[in-house]
């Protein structure tokens, strides 16, 4: 049949379905008639005649049901019967249905949530023309006693190598993350977010200034000019979007820096800064550390093969140099990786983790409703029966039923979207700024997609099960009972509950772990008194400040005017406090038998004050007074760990480091955030604290390029408008010094801790997501055996059982299917458990603790899960049943 | 095993059997049942649910052309002609019929009547 034809015939066949419907209907009855006419000619009376013509035509809707398969399109149109019967049959039973819809959309919906991330973050390229071009070079240290695959960023002579000898790549550093400095433009005083980047930074990216042009090679040199590129959004902020803006000059660390371009609206970069200044790298200050980190693009015509030849070439001439002087053994390499890669490897072990918790969830859905679905099935065994008696085939009924499963598996997935998209808002909202190194977790149409196929595939798999048990209906034996149980069946529901109740275990007993652990964290024994503690945060990378008299000044006026806030106690400075990541410094011990031992060192300046305002205990000698000036004895004080760790825990008040620092004092371990040998988020470590007035200034300008110190103060209670009154007082000191921030110590603390915490709230509301569908599984399934069994019940009754042996006969079933998963899922967690040891603190793996407390918790809701519909026995009346039967 | 060969004869023949029974004049549906098993001396029958399909899908192929006819003291009834198209198929059909026949017959060495 030509196409055409085809079209013709299939338009005509839906289109006009009702004409051809009564055609065909005319056709079968004109036969029929002629038939009993014929019977009647043969001289049968008419009665006899229909009945003989009947017999021979054999069942007029047999004989249309044929000729309707022959019709174009006639599957189509019975699949859309199919459908209307299909959700004639779910609005019959609103109760399966809503539970069927319920348990997709918030399985389907936990799915959808974390591939979301899992898209965002792994599978959207990156932003940037040609992303597969851009990568980042890291090196390597093997050979050491670190972790070989720690990855450092690269230091001022590695970054000149790369620089100058790989001429396959556009190569560009920048600083690791972006910090806050102030912003003067007119009488608008902010501290805004600085990234500081090298000459073609944006070239690499592929990123066109809206207005003027990027760093040249020249001011990308030290001392070179002072100059900045605007992003979009603070060129329109502050600068009322002025298009002369080029060539003019704003103050920017107290120190004028000539406008030289706006970045485009929508721009975006992996620092996403306010302002762009040139990093000026070199091998001094900065760049003596891996501080740089490097992003590359290999040049068009080129290839990664040949940039990794030249990087491997360059570097293999100079490897020599590279020993580190502490570990002679180590050996530095080169390693360059996919810029998506390199910024989301670290979130992938958590990313595949969740995703695999979301897998459980689907599973465990999955096994809940292919139980109730199954049931359902065997209500309707007497509806088969009927049907497959009037003549429809296996395939239709099965049709049928896969129908109504795809129905449900859409109306899930539709709302599973709605659930997924407000779970991904709200882990938003749970995440810190710049948590997630994307702007953006969009649903988008992978996401879309994925839902979709998620919902089919969940659709399809507990749909299997009950398809396999209708095609077993026995028409003689489904057609005399009412109601069939099957042994089978309730082995096989026990089955798939057991299945659930072992992976609700893993999941219980896994978040269990990580709640445990961020509870060994978040009450590690604090050091010092976090409790009514104030910190204010300000830039002092600031031209003025590099002046140690002028920071000197700046200190003791500011804290000064703190202390005279109504309320105040105490207040100081320190380069760092507790909970937040501090830097360190390499130190020689000078004296003893101890003389000339090296190692590294937690490093905190600090103001006379500080130790007394957080209430730090002192363990030995002193703490420092106003006395320790810049010209007075060098001093510093350190802390228990210190002592330890150097000392092997005697007292080392009097002893020296460094050939003239005198240790004075000893105070009382707190946990820090470590950037020396991080071990756990938060730990405590050895740490030497330094008179703020004994620092130099090109310390101080170096420090105050990465870090922000805090101004904490201690109040008695809750002091109303305090943040206000910080300010006020910052001001007084420096009217151009604007606070970047407040915080208590609890939201350091919740900062600090932040991945710790959602991966407590990922992966536990998880797991009391796969609780609840496993309640309502272990429900369904004693419930449906007491309504199945009613009859049994009231005769065993009748017969003198008691209600208590009729209970427990029952819930045996439930009882049994839950213990069985407990075990299954404890076998299945002492392997899957060890994967989680590096994400553990202060707990271990097989913490029977937390074991104990996730069986029990099982145990006790399945066993509650197994009681309350066994309830209903005690309602069933033996004589009424008898009466029925 | 002699029904399924006898299915199989007829189903490969039907459609020249109902082709052939259109080519004088249109006929409706239980005239050409009737007629295939009376010419056949009743060893040829059709059963109604495969007769109309088998209707429906040479008027689908386009080979004949289904017409309601309404007559005076009678119900309507649809008569089926053969298209041009169909006389083309028709006259194949019998070709290839006769050969195949044939073939079959020197074989088995059964003689024409």
């Amino acid at each position: 049949m030509p196409l055409l034809a085809k079209v013709k015939s299939f338009l005509r066949n839906l289109l006009f379905i009702r004409r051809l419907e009564e055609d065909l209907d005319q056709e079968v009855r004109s036969h029929f008639q002629m038939l009993v006419d014929e019977n009647i000619r043969a001289g049968m009376g008419p009665r006899e005649a229909e009945r003989a013509g009947r017999m021979e035509l054999g069942g007029a809707e047999q004989v249309k049901e044929h000729v309707r398969e022959e019709r174009l399109g006639n599957s189509l149109h019975s699949a859309m019967s199919d459908c209307r019967f299909g959700l004639r049959q779910l609005r019959k039973n609103p109760g399966f249905t809503l539970t069927v819809v319920l348990t997709l959309a918030l399985s389907v919906g936990a799915n959808t949530a974390i591939f979301s991330l899992v898209n965002a973050l792994l599978l959207e390229s990156l932003p940037y023309p040609h992303p597969e071009r851009m990568g980042t070079i890291y090196t390597r240290i093997s050979g050491s006693s670190a972790t070989s695959d720690e990855r450092h960023n690269v230091n001022g002579e590695q970054w000149e190598l790369l620089r100058d000898n790989v001429p396959a790549l556009i190569s560009a550093v920048s600083s690791g993350g972006t910090s806050g400095v102030n912003l003067r433009a007119g009488s608008h005083v902010a501290s805004v977010h600085n990234g500081r980047v090298s000459a073609h930074y944006f070239d690499v990216l592929a990123v066109q200034p809206l207005f003027g042009r990027n760093f040249s090679e020249d001011e990308d040199r030290r001392h070179g000019p002072k100059v900045v590129v605007l992003s979009y959004s603070l060129w329109r902020n502050v600068f009322a979007a002025d298009p002369r803006i080029l060539g003019q000059t704003i103050l920017l660390r107290s120190e004028p820096y000539t406008v030289v371009g706006v970045l485009p609206q929508g721009a975006t970069t992996p620092l996403n800064a306010d302002v762009y200044t040139p990093l000026e790298p070199d091998r001094e200050g900065e760049g003596g550390g891996t501080n740089f980190r490097c992003i590359v693009r290999v040049r068009d015509g080129a290839t990664w093969q040949e940039a990794d030849a030249e990087i491997n070439r360059t570097w293999l001439s100079r490897s020599g140099r590279y020993e580190l002087a502490e570990n002679p053994a180590a050996r530095v390499s080169y390693h360059s990786v996919p810029l998506r890669r390199a910024q989301t490897d670290s979130l992938r072990p958590q990313l595949l983790a969740l995703m695999a918790a979301a897998g459980f969830i689907l599973l465990i859905a999955c096994a809940n409703l292919a139980g109730i679905t199954l049931v359902r099935m065997m209500r309707r065994t007497p509806e088969v029966a009927t049907r497959l008696a009037l003549g429809a085939s296996s395939w239709q009924i099965q049709r049928q039923f896969w129908i109504e499963n795809l129905l449900l598996a859409l109306a899930g997935g539709a709302v599973s979207v709605s659930v997924g998209f407000l779970a991904v808002r709200e882990l938003l909202f749970l995440l810190p700024e710049h948590f997630l190194p994307v702007a953006s977790v969009p649903v988008d149409s992978r996401v879309l997609l994925f839902t979709l196929v998620i919902s089919v595939l969940t659709s399809v798999l507990f749909g299997m099960l009950p398809a396999l048990a209708t095609r077993r209906v026995d028409l003689r034996s489904s057609m005399a009972n009412r109601t069939v149980v099957e042994v089978g069946s309730l082995r096989l529901r026990q089955g798939l509950i057991a299945g659930e109740v072992a992976l609700t275990l893993m999941l219980l007993a896994g978040s269990g772990l990580l709640i445990r652990s961020l509870i060994y964290l978040e009450t590690l024994p604090p050091g010092f008194q976090p409790d009514g503690v104030m910190v204010a945060k300000a830039s002092l990378d600031d031209a003025r400040y590099h002046d140690p008299a002028a920071f000197r000044k700046l200190l003791d006026e500011s804290t000064a005017a703190m202390r005279q806030i109504p309320g105040v106690e105490n207040s100081a400075v320190g380069l760092n406090i507790p909970y937040e990541f501090v830097g360190n410094d390499w130190i020689t011990l000078s004296d003893g038998k101890e003389a000339g031992h090296q190692g590294g060192s937690d490093w905190v300046y600090v103001t006379p004050g500080y130790f007394d305002t957080l209430q730090m205990p002192l363990l030995a000698g002193r703490v420092f007074t106003g006395a320790d000036g810049p010209n007075t004895q060098k001093v510093v004080v350190v802390n228990h760990a210190f002592a330890q760790k150097f000392y092997g825990g005697t007292n080392p008040v009097g002893r020296y480091i460094d050939r003239d620092t005198l240790i004075v004092g000893e105070v009382a371990d707190v946990p820090i955030s470590s950037g020396l040998d991080p071990v756990a988020p938060l730990q405590t470590e050895q740490t030497m604290y330094v008179p703020a007035t004994q620092v130099n200034g090109a310390l101080l300008a170096l420090l105050h390029q990465w870090l922000q110190p805090d101004w904490i103060v201690r109040t008695a209670g809750p002091v109303d408008g305090l943040t206000a009154a910080m300010q006020r007082a910052l001001s007084a000191a420096d009217p151009n010094l604007p606070a970047s921030g407040f915080y208590s110590m609890k939201d350091l603390l919740a900062c600090t801790l932040a991945t710790q915490r959602i991966e407590v709230a990922l992966l536990g509301a998880m797991a009391a997501l796969a609780l609840l569908l496993s309640t309502v599984g272990v429900f369904a399934l004693v419930a449906n055996m007491v309504a199945q069994r009613t009859r049994e019940i009231g005769v065993r009754m009748a017969l003198g059982s008691s209600i208590g042996q009729v209970m427990v006969e029952i819930g045996r079933s439930g009882v049994a299917a839950s213990l069985f998963g407990v075990v299954l899922g404890l076998v299945f967690s002492v392997g899957a458990l060890r994967v989680m040891r590096s994400v553990l603190y202060g707990v271990g793996v097989y913490d029977i603790t937390t074991g104990l407390f996730v069986v029990l918790t099982l145990l006790v809701i399945t066993l509650l899960a197994t009681l309350l519909p066994t309830l209903r026995i005690a309602r069933i009346d033996p004589a009424r049943t008898l009466r029925e039967e | 095993m002699g029904t399924k060969v006898e299915e199989a004869w007829k189903k490969g023949s039907a459609e020249l059997l109902i082709l052939s029974l259109l080519e004088d004049q249109p006929r409706h549906g239980y005239e050409i049942g009737k007629l295939i098993e009376v010419r056949s001396g009743g060893t040829l029958h059709f059963h109604v649910a495969s007769l109309y399909p088998l209707l429906y899908r040479l008027e689908k192929r386009g080979w004949i052309e289904g017409r309601w006819v309404e007559k005076a003291n009678q119900r309507r009834r649809r008569y089926y002609r053969l298209t041009a198209k169909g006389q083309r198929v028709l006259e194949l059909q019998r070709k290839k019929w006769q050969e195949f026949a044939g073939a079959v017959g020197r074989i088995a060495g059964v003689q024409h009547a």
